[in-house]
């Protein structure tokens, strides 16, 4: 019975750790409807950051947020500007994904010639210490990750719902052109959201960056589950998001164990499938909006 | 007609005498760029360093050695390399490789052409074994260090322990690509051989972010000794994860790359990291009686490179290449079957290279006697521990 819950625990735990990467991604698929490759890269280049910051200021991670956070939201949104933007009158969109693909790379090998493939270590300033909660015993860090992942995600929520520019963001995303014709500056929306996407990979970095080291390929490990829970939860849906998360994070947890480790990845990619063919919209998906198509 | 034919004459023997008087050339086939190169070039510095060597005494048969660079940057690169050494620069063999794929793709190049390769550095089974009249490999492979982490649980890890070798339950995990398959394979066949209680053999994908279920499940199994094939990042994690859970082992074995870095120790934690295993490549914590030249080896190279070697690499690709070359020397020429007749006479004995472990070529041309070395963590340095012969500190188990 303990072990059990301490799976579900460490289930939970890693789920909170996809959900703080897979947040800023659903907001940019669901919306600037661009399936955006690099996002596990914003990933890595936020950890390096953290990384470099913690090193060279020596400050506890979770305070180079205040600095990582505004970086990348200058990344994110320099990419829609001048490299999405631009790629929007091609005649296929589907350019955008390899526009996307192309910046991966080249994140990847920018960050093998600056640090090589070695890893980096964050100093984690005690944020991988134990404490135990009832039965079992997870890691500070794994909490503040968690606790973190459903403020982020209330946080958008409200913002997406109760303010003017979170409904701008939302008329954009459920049609273009309607949104065009009131008054919505679209592209904006577009470099605004790619922003905040970008920043919210940020925010999750330095709370990652103490737990995991540093290489220049860490986001391509996180980025194809973080495509997983996307679809899983129903595209551009931000609650979606974190329950697939939670959901992947669980059946990789129980399957590592109760199955095998080395069929986990087999076990998380069929129940995605099924999932996606009893509902092919996603957990907390609505019918996909076709409007980025008109002009 | 005549004068023709006279002519033809002429000019081959005219380009006979321009390479009699020329250097001779070998190719050295490593990755030089792209993710690979820091230990591509690391190994290719080693081949440097004893060609220096034997040009400084006079070269290979009286002739200055050449070596040429192709740079082995994936496997179709790999094989224009090959092909351009051989054709293009005219080399007389071929030393490389450190990848294993780049290896098995550039050496089937070399053997349709009839010119010799010689692997000093790529781990993988498949390197020999596929009928190559030309590929010689020096190096210990994946076999030999599935051999060496199970001899180590046998003769000192499981005496330590007080237990009979057919007590100790032993866990395999590795990485599921071929490296760490091919390696866990082994450590299951020779530890059945031993008479192990092998309780789990369980891969995992390289990239994995999360191995607590793994180390519940090796808890639940209630096993002594884990082994593990890796690479870096899930070194880390397996290491912080059993430590995190209260996972208390008679010991971890760790194998190759991951295991064997600073930085892995770095990022676990020197006291997590303590006595902690690894079997891999000789380094330099090995006895110098036991590997003599090793210590000049490291002063040539910080001579030549300002700065001390970055891994065993290095002298793993000079202990090969000084027994290729040293062969070659005394071959009758530099046609492709006297070099290869030259390298079937190599017998040298353990304890006489630089990296400790003899060369000798046996079946399917693999060293015979290519061994890997059992480190240990200990006090934040990776020291040599096993085998008795070749070790600097004594193995420390259950401390």
């Amino acid at each position: 019975m303990q072990t059990f819950l301490q799976i579900i625990a460490n289930g939970l735990m890693l789920g909170g750790l996809f959900a703080i990467v897979a947040v800023g991604l659903t907001l940019i698929f669901g919306i600037v409807k661009v399936v955006n490759f690099a996002h596990g890269e914003f990933l890595m280049v936020g950890m390096y950051l953290t990384f470099l910051l913690t090193t060279g200021l020596g400050v506890h991670p979770y305070a180079t947020a205040v600095a990582v956070i505004p970086i990348l939201f200058v990344l994110g949104a320099v990419t829609q500007r001048l490299l999405i933007q631009p790629l929007m009158q091609a005649r296929d969109e589907h350019i955008q994904i390899f526009a996307t693909v192309g910046l991966s790379t080249a994140l990847i090998n920018l960050a093998l010639l600056i640090f090589g493939a070695d890893i980096a270590n964050t100093p984690n300033y005690g944020v991988r210490s134990q404490i135990e909660i009832g039965p079992v015993r997870i890691l500070e860090g794994q909490l503040w990750i968690f606790l973190a992942a459903i403020l982020l995600v209330i946080g958008l929520q409200l913002f997406l719902a109760r303010t003017n520019t979170g409904r701008a963001i939302r008329a954009t995303a459920q049609n273009r052109a309607a949104a065009r014709l009131m008054g919505i500056n679209d592209r904006f929306i577009y470099v605004l959201t790619f922003g905040i996407g970008a920043a919210c990979v940020g925010f999750g970095s330095a709370l990652i960056a103490p737990l995991y080291p540093t290489s220049p390929t860490i986001g391509t490990y996180f980025v194809l589950i973080a495509f997983v829970i996307v679809v899983l939860g129903g595209l551009g849906s931000i609650p979606g998001a974190f329950f697939g998360a939670l959901i992947i994070g669980l059946v990789d947890a129980l399957s590592g164990f109760y199955i095998g480790s080395d069929l986990r990845e087999a076990v998380v990619f069929g129940i995605f499938l099924v999932i996606l063919i009893l509902k092919p919209s996603g957990l907390f998906g609505t019918r996909v909006s076709q409007s980025h198509v008109s002009p | 007609m005549r004068l023709s034919s006279i002519m033809a004459t002429a000019a081959t023997a005219a380009l006979l005498a321009g390479s009699a008087a020329a250097d001779v050339k070998f190719g050295a086939l490593y990755p030089f760029s792209g993710q690979l190169a820091l230990l591509g070039e690391e190994s290719a510095r080693g081949v440097e360093i004893a060609v220096e060597e034997f040009n400084a005494n006079g070269g290979v048969q009286g002739e200055e050695i050449t070596l040429v660079r192709g740079d082995a940057v994936d496997n179709n690169q790999a094989i224009g390399e090959a092909r351009r050494l051989i054709a293009r620069e005219g080399v007389k063999a071929i030393l490389g490789t450190y990848s294993s794929s780049r290896s098995i793709a550039a050496s089937q190049v070399a053997e349709l052409s009839g010119i010799p390769y010689f692997e000093l550095g790529a781990v993988a089974d498949e390197v020999t074994g596929r009928d190559l009249q030309y590929l010689y490999r020096t190096n210990p492979t994946a076999e030999d260090m599935g051999r060496m982490s199970v001899q180590m649980i046998v003769d000192e890890i499981a005496p330590a322990l007080g237990k009979d070798p057919s007590e100790v339950r032993v866990g395999i995990i590795h990485e599921d690509s071929s490296y760490g398959t091919s390696v866990a394979g082994h450590q299951e066949r020779f530890g059945e051989e031993a008479g192990l209680q092998i309780a789990t053999v369980q891969g995992y994908p390289a990239s994995t972010v999360d191995m607590s279920s793994l180390v519940l499940d090796l808890q639940g199994r209630d096993v002594d000794v884990v082994m593990q094939t890796s690479y870096q990042n899930d070194s880390v994690l397996f290491l912080q994860q059993a430590n995190e859970s209260g996972f208390k082992l008679g010991a971890i074995i760790g194998g190759g790359g991951g295991y064997s870095m600073v930085p892995t120790a770095e990022a676990v934690g020197t006291d997590v990291i303590e006595g902690v295993l690894d079997v891999d490549f000789t380094q330099y914590t090995v006895d110098p009686a036991y590997a003599p030249g090793m210590e000049d080896f490291v002063e040539t190279y910080r001579e030549k490179y300002g700065e001390e070697p970055r891994s065993g690499h290095s002298l793993n690709n000079y202990v090969g290449a000084m027994a290729i070359f040293a062969a070659i020397d005394g071959a009758e020429s530099f046609e492709p079957e006297a070099i290869v007749e030259a390298v079937e006479q190599i017998d040298i004995p353990e304890g006489e290279t630089a990296a400790g472990y003899g060369i000798q070529f046996g079946e399917n041309n693999q060293n015979e006697r290519a061994k890997m070395m059992g480190m240990q963590w200990q006090d934040g340095k990776l020291v040599t521990v096993y085998p008795a012969e070749a070790a600097t500190s004594e193995m420390k188990i259950g401390q």
